[in-house]
């Protein structure tokens, strides 16, 4: 099986992935890690924190399509290096309470 | 109301159950469940819609295998743009249809399988807007030759 170019150069990935900027306004935090998916597929996590405001419900959508069409443009995942983008968003009050370590 | 709207429905209610700073995982974990299988039941039944016999269109629909339906998507989602400036914005809508399946897939399994992952509000309605968004551009282009092609390949044919 052909491994993705994603996980056979990851020093050249990492250093595309801290190329990227500067990021939509309402990010205040974001991580990444690579694993594979449910189904064995090598992925991309984007671990995504918003300003409360940028998360806020009526704005949320439209953010977070902002966000992930800058991430994709920017490294093309699939395209560039075979790993399937996954993007996960919360609010930095929730994680303030969640306090959950993949979102740093 | 067509049952993958009420899953739509019903996923907005339970996340927004309890109190604003203190979501229960069980009813956010059971919202990304609903929001997957509003758009997974949304496909299957287009699909069916195809079997000339009414009668057999729950049958067929329950032909579909939600890994092949992944492994499809996933080829789908990754295919270039046409150049003809008319099929662009039919392909831009396949595309996210087929993008959207391979995450609201792997949301809905880590939602019910991964119990060490926390849930979050903010995160769960984004996941039902990428279902509600899905199923907004599957309408738009439901009877367009590719779309259909793309029913027939979530089947598994070729």
């Amino acid at each position: 099986m052909l491994l993705p170019r994603g996980v056979t150069q990851p020093t050249e990935l990492i250093k595309h992935l801290n190329a990227m900027a500067p990021f939509p306004p309402g990010v205040v935090n974001w991580r990444y890690t690579i694993d594979n998916d449910w189904s064995g597929d090598p992925a991309i996590f984007f671990w995504i924190t918003l300003s409360d405001e940028a998360a806020r419900r009526a704005v949320l959508s439209q953010n977070s399509r902002r966000i992930t069409e800058f991430i994709t443009q920017q490294l093309d995942p699939i395209g560039q290096w075979g790993l399937i983008p996954y993007f996960n968003f919360r609010s930095q009050s929730e994680q303030a309470s969640l306090k959950e370590e993949v979102f740093g | 109301m067509p049952y993958p709207e009420d899953l739509i429905q019903h996923a907005i209610f339970l996340s927004e159950l309890n109190l604003p700073h203190e979501p229960k995982q069980v009813d956010l974990r059971r919202a990304v469940s609903a929001a997957y299988y509003a758009f997974f039941h949304l496909l299957t039944t287009e699909a069916a819609q195809n079997w000339k016999h009414q009668s057999q269109r729950d049958r067929f629909a329950r032909m579909f295998d939600h890994g092949r339906m992944k492994a499809c998507s996933s080829m789908v989602s990754s295919r270039p743009l046409p150049v003809d400036a008319n099929e662009i914005r039919i392909a831009k809508d396949l595309k996210l249809v087929a993008d959207s399946f391979v995450k609201l897939q792997h949301a809905r399994h880590t939602a019910d399988y991964d119990n060490s992952k926390a849930w979050s509000r903010t995160q769960v309605w984004e996941v039902i807007c990428e279902a509600q968004d899905a199923m907004a551009a599957w309408s738009n282009i439901r009877e367009q030759e590719i779309a259909q092609d793309y029913l027939l390949e979530l089947l598994g044919s070729r």
